[in-house]
């Protein structure tokens, strides 16, 4: 303990140079973990967060009296995270493999600058974009199929439409990372490989491909930690939160933003971020705990 | 960067001639290439297109009457306009500088090997990424207990620091500056913090300019913060005008008895088609012209993201 104390104010000066992120992190990160406890809470404005009453579990009741829209937004939650993490992680690969393979370096370079452009628009911009695709008079679909329909009234249509923006925005800038991995293989690999007589497809098969693998493994099950999390610009801005998608479009992020403003439902929404903070956390833990396992190396902690 | 550009002359694809494969993988990329740029190409041709023609014909790639008249009803927004930017710039310049300056202090601090205490830190950092109180714990406790609703202060310190960027400028550190560097300017005679400022501080630009694009990024496009906490016209952000902009919109569909006066109100018109993407031109154009020169430093940045520290 004392030689603790002595190495510590033996660099006092790191003690002090690391200070200021300690108090953003403590401040913006760890005391509203507290706020948790509001699950448990009957929550008064007036008494803030630790006056309030105890109140048990009765906001869980809550959740379960109202399950449909719970296992409505916790169901969507998950499948756009197959979605996106399956779909997503194809396409970044193939993107990734393509851009590699082809010979014309100076065109895929210019190609790939203008991919990754719409990762860097918000979805507050993005939302007009999609709007000019869809919206029901002047939308360019119904304008090129000569229909009239309303896109932003029918849930049935979004999870494409969900799918095809999130696919638009991310994978140009996806794909770097892997454009990474792929910029590292030792050539001689791939030479050897010609010598052997191997043609084009089998040296992507045995050679690009299988050097990807360890990047794909962590990225997916780092990704399970945020399995209960979801891009809430894209299900609360790009479907402009009408009411009328919320079957297909209502995520657990979306739902609590929604409820913010709408100062609604507060017990219920205690609980629902409860329940995606505790799981969030359990599944960080097992996935870390697969890559430790997989590939040691890469596991966070 | 320069790795990936000397393996791309190494690859062995070089030394093949050009092939009908090639020619049709060239076609496909091509393809998806257009797929992500079009729609940006369609902002700028409908901001630029006649509003009669677009709420007659509908939205365009290849309009046949142009005019300035969205661009003219952007700058109608006027002071707003230049307020907003004003917030945005200065929220974006002084979130991400000093993001940068105390993210690489700590970095610093829990890169040193006899420093017994590192260890807390790097724990200390980690959790907030496994562990949150998620949006609305957030929300109450900004607002009800440290009061800071409506403070820019809030649209800054959220997303001042993250785990992952202070992981890439420690990786940093500890693998590209080598630390004789730093035990030579202490045998020198420099202090700790004089050693931190003149000798590591500027060997980490490459990672901090990485690091640094992607924060301003972030910040430049961050609506939630605004839109949850920022309530005065004077301190809106580019971001939550645009929002502002949608909501107003619908409200004017869904209310047709709407008062002329809650028009003028709004601006004097409902926001109309060109208009808004003449807006969403202004909010996204200083990132368009900027990021073409910071690509490379961010591709660097993924690379040695990736890599654990």
């Amino acid at each position: 303990m004392k030689d603790f104390l002595h190495n510590t104010w033996k660099h006092r000066a790191h003690v002090i140079l690391a200070l200021p992120v300690f108090l953003v992190l403590f401040f913006i990160m760890y005391v509203p973990m507290t706020g948790l406890v509001l699950a448990f809470k009957n929550f008064d404005v007036t008494k803030g967060i630790y006056g309030s009453p105890w109140c048990g579990l009765d906001n869980f009741k809550f959740l379960i009296a109202s399950k449909n829209i719970f296992i409505t937004m916790t169901r969507n939650t998950l499948m756009y995270y197959v979605i996106f993490t399956a779909l997503g992680t194809f396409l970044n690969v193939t993107l990734a493999v393509a851009i590699d393979q082809c010979i014309f370096k100076k065109t895929t370079k210019a190609m790939q600058t203008l991919m990754i452009i719409p990762v860097f628009i918000s979805y507050a911009a993005v939302q007009f974009i999609v709007y000019a695709f869809i919206s029901k008079d002047t939308g360019l679909i119904n304008g090129a199929l000569g229909t009239g329909t309303s896109f932003y009234t029918q849930a049935k249509y979004w999870p494409a439409i969900v799918t095809i923006t999130k696919i638009w925005k991310d994978t140009g800038y996806g794909s770097v990372l892997y454009m990474s991995v792929l910029a590292g293989i030792d050539t001689e690999l791939y030479e050897a490989a010609e010598i052997d007589g191997a043609n084009r497809w089998k040296k992507i098969w045995h050679i690009t491909l299988p050097s990807l693998i360890p990047m794909i493994t962590v990225m997916l099950l780092l990704s399970v930690g945020n399995v209960m999390r979801s891009d809430t610009g894209l299900f609360y801005q790009v479907t402009r939160d009408s009411g009328q998608l919320y079957s297909t479009t209502q995520v657990i992020d979306s739902y609590v933003l929604h409820a913010i403003f709408k100062n609604s439902n507060f017990g219920f929404t205690a609980a629902t971020s409860f329940f995606q903070s505790v799981v969030g956390l359990l599944l960080m833990l097992f996935a870390n705990w697969m890559v430790k396992k997989i590939e040691p190396e890469n596991a966070l902690f | 960067m320069a790795r990936i550009k000397k393996n791309a002359d190494l690859a062995p694809s070089k030394k093949e001639k050009m092939s009908g494969g090639q020619i049709i993988l060239l076609i496909c990329l091509i393809i998806f290439t257009i797929f992500c740029f079009a729609p940006v190409l369609l902002v700028f041709i409908s901001a630029f297109t006649d509003e009669i023609y677009i709420t007659q014909h509908g939205f365009s790639f290849f309009p046949e009457k142009w005019s300035m008249s969205g661009m003219n009803a952007v700058l109608k927004y006027g002071k707003q306009l230049f307020t907003s930017y004003a917030v945005t710039i200065f929220v974006t310049v002084v979130g991400t500088l000093l993001g940068l300056l105390i993210m690489s202090m700590y970095a610093y601090a829990m890169s040193r090997k006899d420093f017994r205490l590192s260890k807390f830190l790097a724990i200390f950092l980690l959790i907030p990424m496994l562990f949150n109180g998620g949006q609305l714990s957030g929300y109450i406790v900004f607002t009800s207990l440290y009061h800071l609703k409506d403070s820019l202060l809030l649209l800054i310190l959220p997303l001042c620091v993250s785990t992952m960027n202070v992981i890439i400028l420690r990786t940093y550190i500890v693998n590209s500056i080598p630390s004789e560097l730093m035990e030579a300017a202490k045998i020198d005679g420099a202090g700790e913090y004089r050693t931190f400022f003149q000798i590591t501080l500027p060997l980490l630009k490459p990672s901090l300019a990485a690091v640094g694009f992607m924060m301003a990024t972030a910040y430049w496009n961050d609506w939630q913060n605004a839109l949850l906490y920022i309530d005065t016209n004077s301190k809106k952000p580019l971001q939550l005008l645009l929002v502002n902009i949608q909501k107003s919109i619908q409200f004017l569909l869904n209310n047709n008895n709407v008062p002329a006066s809650a028009r003028a109100a709004m601006g004097g018109a409902i926001p109309q088609n060109s208009a808004t993407m003449a807006t969403v031109i202004v909010v996204i154009g200083p990132i368009m012209v900027a990021y073409p020169f910071f690509q490379k430093y961010f591709i660097k940045g993924l690379t040695v993201g990736s890599v654990k520290g």
